[in-house]
């Protein structure tokens, strides 16, 4: 087997790993965490800066669950992982996260965001398609099965029909269709070249843009009249044309995906129809364009699909893509570390498109897990990698966090369990079948809260990394959601730091559960002084110390 | 090859045509008499002080027969007159009495021909000066360039009840999107907690500047300052709460008594405080039926309430750096149908302008004699988009330039409607 050159093009970079790592034998390729460190290092060439030391265990512990299940490890786990001596507990930490049900949901609300930008409801119930991404990360079907399902839907089959909101829900109109198919599954954002060639970007042409609309011009919506469900047929006539409204030069094309060979329509063939098309009849062709969409585009020719996923993954762990921002590939917007960005995306291609295995060894790498501060003069810039990076929580992970920091999630997850138990005594709450349903009944009890924290803290702004608006920060000091779930009695987290003997003991317990780690000296120091500079008070001081760590910047990032 | 911006875009004939210009160019000295809030030295005093934006939004589709280009004795004129203005020359219907008096202060553009008849996506052309796509509204890129960083409110405040929230800052930052205010109620969750004293609030508001102080060390500082900021926005406001709740009732008795003159009288209070860009929603003008009643109720409501706020606004100096704009997604159709209603009318409608950066009392481009087409100078969203951010001196023919991507402003197809800036 020769994997190995697979990832190693350079032989300059083969030999550098072969001295450096002298124990190495030549069968054995190395491990992708391997390479990810030896070639993020590599790129900074001579002028070396050593990177950041090792995150210690609370911090890698807070955000190796952040990202792998868009929530904090809880305060039990992250005890039982602090005083754990395995040398592979990170490992181990690691594999729980990616088989636990959390991390299904979180890739489901991450995906979901991304393909659907949160469009209301048209014709597929967006619960439908959330559920369908859902049950696609949790047995771990592979990118490119996923891709080619979504792209290929028409909504005609019970089977397909969850899936079809991504075309459906948009209606086909090329406008929106055609711009989100390139940012999300090809990281171009080619809005400007549907009407003229990219003003200021060389490689997004017109024809890129209308060759994707190709494979869709002959698609319509149809109703099927029975079930007066709305649908996806197709015809065998329709081609594109376009016009630069610049220069007026008109042009036309046939389905291509970006500069690869043009897809040629096969010879006319006397009864072209499976289904004719009608008033009651959904159009099914025997050669049907739409349906090649979806191979041309995991086709291994099309290296732009596997760069884009391999770069939006890396980013999600990373916070900072090889290529920023992430639906900006062209040619003059180079990857930080072009190199490594096609190696990682290689063997993703090599792996059958498992991403759990992508996530795992970006998790297992010392670039993943270095320390999110920088000890030394100059901050270096998020491209080299050589610090951690805070990352702002998406309105998903901040809800998430946010009802967990409170003890919401605690109390959901313990009544769920006492439901189960009260239908089924034999019921196993460690057991895996039971895991899942148990995240299903918390994720349905706290669905509409969520809903209005995402409602608030939700942004259309795809530019930028982060956003903070005034409403934001009024939600965090006065909202009702939190305001309500700081009230003694109703089994809140409020009602433990009420009931501890200490200020010191208050201190530890909210940092523990807030942050994720316990306070310094001096941070334990300032949470004391703080309750008791209010004697008699201590209710509302204790409440004050949770709300207002709840405000800080800490809280809002993953670190 | 790309085709570089600006290139072979000015598809539409810019010349100036001053035949329109003040009521077919009889009024020479009234174009000297309003030159004089021109002169150099006024623009020079206009130098440092923060450009504003009022919009008043007419939503649902005001008539431009019964507002700002009727044609009385026509075809599809409909029963009301065309009354004279403070612009000799210049007409507009008689349901609008007092603004005709303020029309010295605005300019009217009656050949709009947007091409779209549906609300929503009309009401995104007039909004973003494009007719399809992820961009800010003019009240975020107003927020964006004209705020000055000490600035503690925000920068785009759309006061209304109704309609669809929308993103409106496009790739723009979260601070630059519209703060809906609900009719004249304050902002959601303004006040402080229950049983929070103002000094505990103090105290905790200094714990939580010493905790981002120290998170911050060996850290990018940029984030973490914007997260800083939305909290400063949110104190400032807290301590703002009375500018929604307290409305003088003798200033009511001038701007009327009903949501509208409220609304109108918050705006004014808003523009004073430092708003960028306070935009006014009036609900109620799709008319499909029963067009003329519906606007003999709206129209008494609007005149009233907006020429008291644009009389304000003039007394009060502010007007040589607040842009007033009074729109609507699309006019309404010639053709009244069978219920006396008329319809959605993307094809030629009229919006009126004035203040900061607008020459005043001028009429731009023409409807036909029936009012069924555009006859002289057609222009549409991307034209006065250009136009409004012109006028307060943002260059619409530059980019927003944001990490990664340079965007053009305004639509490099469309371009400034020059002889209406002064």
């Amino acid at each position: 087997m020769c994997c190995a050159r697979l990832y190693y093009l350079p032989v300059v970079s083969l030999l550098a790993v072969l001295v450096a790592g002298a124990v190495e034998t030549r069968a054995e390729p190395p491990s992708l965490r391997t390479v990810i460190d030896h070639q993020v290092l590599a790129v900074q060439g001579s002028q070396s800066v050593a990177p950041a030391s090792a995150s210690d265990d609370y911090m890698f512990a807070r955000r190796v669950s952040l990202d792998l299940t868009g929530r904090p490890i809880s305060v039990a786990a992250l005890k039982e992982f602090v005083a754990d001596s395995d040398s592979a507990k990170r490992e181990r930490l690691i594999d729980r996260l990616l088989a636990s049900p959390e991390y299904a949901r979180h890739m489901q609300y991450t995906f979901d965001v991304l393909l659907m930008q949160r469009l209301p409801k048209k014709h597929i119930d967006p619960a439908a398609f959330a559920e369908f991404l859902r049950k696609s990360f949790a047995e771990n079907k592979p990118f490119n099965q996923l891709a080619l399902e979504i792209l290929s839907a028409d909504g005609a089959e019970e089977t397909n029909r969850s899936a079809s909101r991504f075309m459906l829900d948009r209606e086909l109109k090329r406008e929106e269709t055609v711009r989100v198919i390139g940012r999300v599954f090809l990281g171009r954002d080619m809005q400007c070249a549907q009407c003229h060639n990219h003003p200021q970007i060389d490689d997004y042409y017109q024809r890129h843009y209308y060759g994707l609309a190709a494979f869709l011009k002959r698609s319509y919506l149809f109703t099927d009249p029975k079930s007066k469900q709305v649908m996806i047929g197709d015809k065998i006539k329709g081609d594109v044309t376009f016009t630069s409204v610049f220069t007026g030069e008109e042009g036309k094309t046939p389905p291509r995906m970006l500069e690869l060979t043009e897809l040629v329509d096969p010879q006319p063939v006397e009864e072209p129809y499976e289904v004719v098309p009608d008033k009651t009849n959904r159009g099914v062709p025997k050669y049907n364009r739409r349906l090649q969409l979806g191979p041309a585009m995991v086709s291994d020719s099309n290296r732009a699909f596997r760069l884009n996923i391999t770069n939006r993954i890396w980013a999600q762990m990373m916070g900072q893509g090889f290529v920023e921002p992430l639906d900006m590939f062209h040619q003059e917007n180079t990857p930080s570390h072009p190199q490594l960005l096609e190696t990682l995306a290689d063997a993703l291609r090599d792996h059958n498109y498992d991403l759990k295995y992508l996530l795992k060894e970006i998790a297992m790498s010392a670039a993943y897990q270095r320390a999110s501060y920088w000890e030394g003069e100059e901050l270096p810039p998020a491209t080299s990698y050589l610090v951690g990076s805070i990352k702002p929580l998406s309105p998903e992970q901040f809800a998430w966090t946010l009802l967990q920091s409170l003890g919401e999630v605690q109390k959901q997850r313990a009544l769920a369990i006492a439901g189960f138990r009260k239908a089924d005594e034999a019921f196993d709450p460690q057991s895996n079948a039971a895991q899942v349903r148990i995240e299903s009944a918390v994720t349905a009890a706290l669905k509409p809260t969520i809903d209005k924290v995402v409602a608030v803290f939700a942004s259309q702004n795809t530019a930028s990394k982060f956003d903070a608006s005034a409403n934001h920060a009024l939600f965090l000091i006065n909202g009702p959601e939190i305001a309500e779930r700081l009230l003694p009695g109703q089994g809140y987290l409020i009602d433990q730091l009420l009931a501890c003997e200490t200020s010191t003991e208050v201190g530890d317990q909210t940092y523990l559960n807030v942050y994720s780690r316990l306070p310094t000296e001096s941070e334990r120091a300032l949470a004391v002084t703080f309750i008791e500079a209010s004697p008699g008070q201590k209710q509302i001081a204790v409440q004050e110390l949770l709300r207002t760590l709840l405000c800080s910047a800490e809280y809002r990032f993953v670190r | 090859m790309a085709i570089r911006r600006n290139t072979g875009c000015n598809q539409i004939d810019h010349d100036l045509s001053r035949r329109g210009f003040l009521g077919g160019g009889m009024m020479a000295g009234a174009m000297a008499g309003f030159g004089s809030l021109l002169s150099p030295a006024m623009a020079r005093d206009m130098k440092g002080q923060q450009k504003q934006i009022l919009q008043v939004y007419l939503q649902g589709g005001v008539s431009q027969f019964e507002s700002w280009d009727p044609k009385p004795n026509t075809t599809f004129g409909g029963p009301f007159r065309a009354i004279p203005t403070s612009v000799p020359g210049t007409h507009i219907c008689e349901l609008l009495p007092h603004t005709a008096k303020k029309m010295h202060l605005l300019s009217l553009v009656r050949s709009i021909n947007l091409g779209i008849n549906d609300h929503h996506q009309a009401m995104l052309f007039m909004e973003k000066g494009r007719p399809m796509g992820t961009y800010p509204y003019v009240g975020a890129v107003a927020s964006k360039y004209l705020s000055e960083p000490s600035n503690p409110l925000p920068g785009f405040v759309h006061i209304t009840t109704r309609g669809i929230t929308g993103p409106t800052a496009g790739f723009l930052e979260a601070q630059h999107a519209q703060m809906r205010l609900e009719g004249v109620k304050p902002p959601q969750n303004l006040g402080l907690p229950e049983g929070v004293s103002p000094e505990l609030a103090l105290r905790s508001e200094n714990l939580r500047l010493q905790l981002n102080q120290q998170f911050s060390s060996g850290r990018s500082r940029s984030l973490i300052d914007s997260y800083d900021a939305s909290f400063d926005q949110a104190r400032q406001l807290i301590e703002r709460t009375h500018l929604f709740s307290d409305q003088d009732e003798k200033e009511l008795d001038r701007y009327g008594r009903h949501w509208f003159g409220r609304r109108c009288l918050l705006a004014r209070t808003l523009l004073e405080e430092g708003v960028t860009c306070v935009k006014v929603t009036h609900h109620g003008y799709d008319t499909h039926a029963e067009n003329f009643n519906f606007h003999i109720e709206q129209l008494d409501e609007f005149d009233n309430s907006f020429a008291t706020l644009l009389g304000d606004i003039e007394q009060r100096g502010m007007l040589e750096n607040v842009l007033v704009i009074v729109y609507s997604e699309f006019g309404r159709t010639p053709a009244i149908n069978h219920k006396y209603g008329r319809d959605h009318w993307g094809t030629s409608l009229s919006v009126a302008m004035g203040g900061c950066g607008i020459q005043p009392g001028g009429v731009v481009g023409s409807t036909n004699a029936d009012g069924t087409a555009v006859a002289d100078r057609e222009v549409d969203g991307g034209h006065l988009f250009h136009t409004y951010l012109q006028a307060v001196g943002i260059d619409s023919q530059k980019n927003h330039e944001i990490p990664g991507r340079s965007i053009p402003i305004g639509d490099p197809v469309a371009a400034p409607i020059k002889e209406l800036l002064s």
